[in-house]
């Protein structure tokens, strides 16, 4: 979708925004299939989200159409590293948290998010992991009672 | 106004309106973090506090960002905040004409001036349109609503088109799950955690937080700035006597944007910046040191952040993100923020106006005198940031119901939040559909069962009409190609 163009044409920021539209639209009323609609005066359940989902696609194609007549913009380059490594260490920390505990879940989600900047492994990282773990866990847990386990069972 | 007294002086309101104006002037002060972010990192830890403690301490963070922005706009010309990237023009002039203190100072003490006049404002105006809405039946709510979206569109930046269509994944998002008046579940893909809909902070931190995070870390994050040094901090009089009228006028100013859909503070900046320049007799000054152009906009800002939850409180519409996640965070406490707060939990009300007005004297303690300390903190580079910011979201997501799932969820809107962010999307206005989607249809199928299904009801009743044609007023305004190139360039200014 955001291989550079090779015509002068096409503004790629305004064609993504129309493919994210159309598709959320699309996906809406494919999954209000089999819902009743009912009538203006006794909405049934996919009344209303029929409507906004016609909508949003009525918007993806004119932002859309017009993103084709702009002159050419292209989209800033994304960078696969810092993107794979934050979700993967957010979502490290949610199984962690449930079948580890909270101590174990925040070093491994702090030590690494850090892996996301160039740089590789270094002392601080260690003390920030230790530092902010403790904090969480004197602050969120005993402070506030947050309910999350500290230790492995 | 007493019982508010009462209500904000109790110890533990007091400290936790000293802690939300403190982190509020920390993250003000850091570039990379914004209150929008912190809020939402915060709004489930809310669930924690007694209500007011809550609303309390994110009403100041919310206002406190307006204090520490204008700080690092003038010593390091980068905007804290959004709503500071005005102040750099002249603060950041009169920092390398050796007038930083002086600029700080009057900044602060504008602020002030502002939150003053602005909580007054506040105080007086709520009780009367309260009494208002009294007069309010399911189609004027629909019609408030819908002007309240689309006005927030207009005057948010970005592209029109895109806001609104942003604004309809938001409605699309808030009716995700069991549909109240048929039972049907809708949207949910099967999931059975999505029967009870998408939870607000999810969305939240995840367009926000998590997103925020990689685009910065994308951007190269930041290694800690160097700032100019600090010398005498109290303004000379010439400084004083062109400062304060552009202070009055930015407070006027500041209230009223504050109080429209979609106002805000960052808007009433730039409106300030302008008005400013425009009534001057040198305009060539601005850019170059002119005090006016950091008093003017920072008192406006200010008073904007105040008078935006106007609107909420006594009507029950958010008119920007800031005041959804407000909106969400009574909810939380199960309040519904509206008329009837005013008349079954009076201490809520005057309880938050009074903070405010407290929590704006703190600020300028918390600003003044303190200044040295909040400037080392810009040494601390954003690789020893992210990961706490991260943690906190994380605890926030997960500590809500002990589930996985919702981490993951978040996690996906954080890739969708990526993903709005190269196609140059504004989140905000998603939000706002999300908070006011289920209150829409509610009030939508209620008029239309009440009409049976004929929709002139929309405009048989006054109010609901002139709200309608006010909507179409705006709508056609934007079309109209004058208008729009004006509002283009105000928006240009606004990037530069």
């Amino acid at each position: 979708m955001d291989r550079p163009g090779a015509t002068s044409k096409g503004n790629r920021p305004d064609l993504l925004t129309a493919a994210l539209f159309i598709g959320f639209g699309a996906l809406g009323l494919w999954s209000t299939w089999g819902l009743e609609a009912g009538s203006a005066a006794q909405m049934g359940a996919s009344y209303l989200p029929r409507v906004v989902c016609g909508l949003l696609i009525g918007v993806g194609l004119v932002v859309g159409l017009q993103g084709l007549r702009h002159p050419a913009l292209r989209l800033e380059p994304a960078q696969l590293r810092p993107l794979a490594v934050i979700l993967l260490s957010i979502v490290a920390f949610a199984f962690a948290a449930t079948h580890l505990g909270f101590v174990i879940a925040s070093l491994i989600l702090i030590g690494g998010s850090t892996l996301a900047e160039r740089g590789g492994l270094r002392w601080q990282t260690l003390w920030l992991a230790l530092g902010l773990t403790a904090f969480g866990a004197l602050v969120f847990i005993y402070g506030l009672g947050v309910q999350i386990r500290l230790w492995p069972v | 106004m007493v019982l508010g007294f009462g209500e904000a002086l109790t110890l533990t309101n007091l400290a936790f309106c000293l802690l939300g104006a403190l982190l509020g002037t920390l993250i003000g002060v850091l570039p990379g973090i914004g209150p929008t972010a912190t809020i939402a990192v915060l709004l489930p830890i809310t669930f924690f506090l007694p209500p007011l403690a809550g609303i309390i301490m994110l009403a100041g963070i919310y206002y406190g960002a307006q204090y520490g922005g204008s700080t690092t706009a003038i010593l390091v010309n980068l905007p804290g905040e959004a709503s500071a990237v005005v102040t750099t023009l002249d603060g950041y002039q009169m920092a390398r004409q050796g007038r930083a203190g002086s600029a700080l100072a009057i900044a602060a003490l504008g602020s002030f001036f502002a939150g003053t006049g602005a909580t007054f404002f506040l105080a007086a105006a709520g009780p009367l349109l309260s009494s208002f809405d009294l007069k309010f039946g399911p189609a004027e709510y629909v019609a408030l609503m819908v002007f309240g979206l689309l006005a927030a569109t207009i005057l948010a930046s970005g592209p029109v088109l895109k806001a609104i269509g942003m604004i309809l994944i938001g409605l699309l998002l808030g009716m995700v799950g069991t549909d109240v008046t048929t039972g049907a579940q809708r949207l949910t893909f099967g999931y059975i955690e999505l029967f009870d809909g998408i939870d607000f902070i999810v969305i939240a931190i995840g367009v926000f937080g998590f997103a925020e995070i990689i685009s910065n870390l994308e951007k190269g994050g930041s290694e800690g700035v160097t700032v100019a040094p600090l010398t005498r901090l109290w303004p000379t009089r010439g400084d004083w006597r062109q400062a304060w009228p552009a202070v009055l006028r930015g407070t006027g100013l500041g209230t009223l944007l504050g109080i429209l859909p979609g106002g805000g503070a960052t808007l009433s900046s730039f409106s300030a910046y302008s008005l400013d320049k425009r009534l001057s007799r040198h305009p060539e000054r601005f850019g170059k040191g002119a005090v006016e152009g950091v008093s003017g906009p920072e008192a406006a800002n200010n008073a904007a952040a105040q008078s935006s939850f106007i609107p909420l409180l006594t009507l029950g519409i958010p008119s920007n993100n800031m005041m959804a996640m407000m909106l969400s965070a009574f909810m939380i406490h199960g309040i519904t923020p509206g008329p009837t707060v005013l008349t079954n939990q009076p201490e809520i009300f005057w309880g938050l106006v009074a903070s405010m007005w407290l929590g704006n004297l703190m600020l300028v303690f918390i600003n003044l005198p303190m200044i040295g300390l909040w400037v080392r903190l810009l040494s601390v580079p954003y690789r020893l940031l992210y990961p706490a910011i991260l943690l906190f979201c994380c605890i926030g997501v997960y500590s809500m119901n002990n589930r996985v799932f919702d981490v993951v969820l978040a996690a996906g809107f954080g890739v969708l939040g990526y993903m709005f962010r190269k196609a140059k999307c504004e989140p905000g206005p998603l939000l706002l559909g999300f908070v006011l989607g289920p209150l829409l249809e509610a009030n939508l199928r209620r008029a239309l069962l009440i009409s049976q299904g004929d929709p002139s009801v929309f405009i048989e009743r006054p109010i609901s009409l002139t709200l309608l044609l006010a909507t179409a007023v705006l709508l056609v305004m934007m079309l109209l190609p004058a208008f729009r190139r004006t509002r283009e360039e105000a928006f240009k200014e606004e990037e530069a």
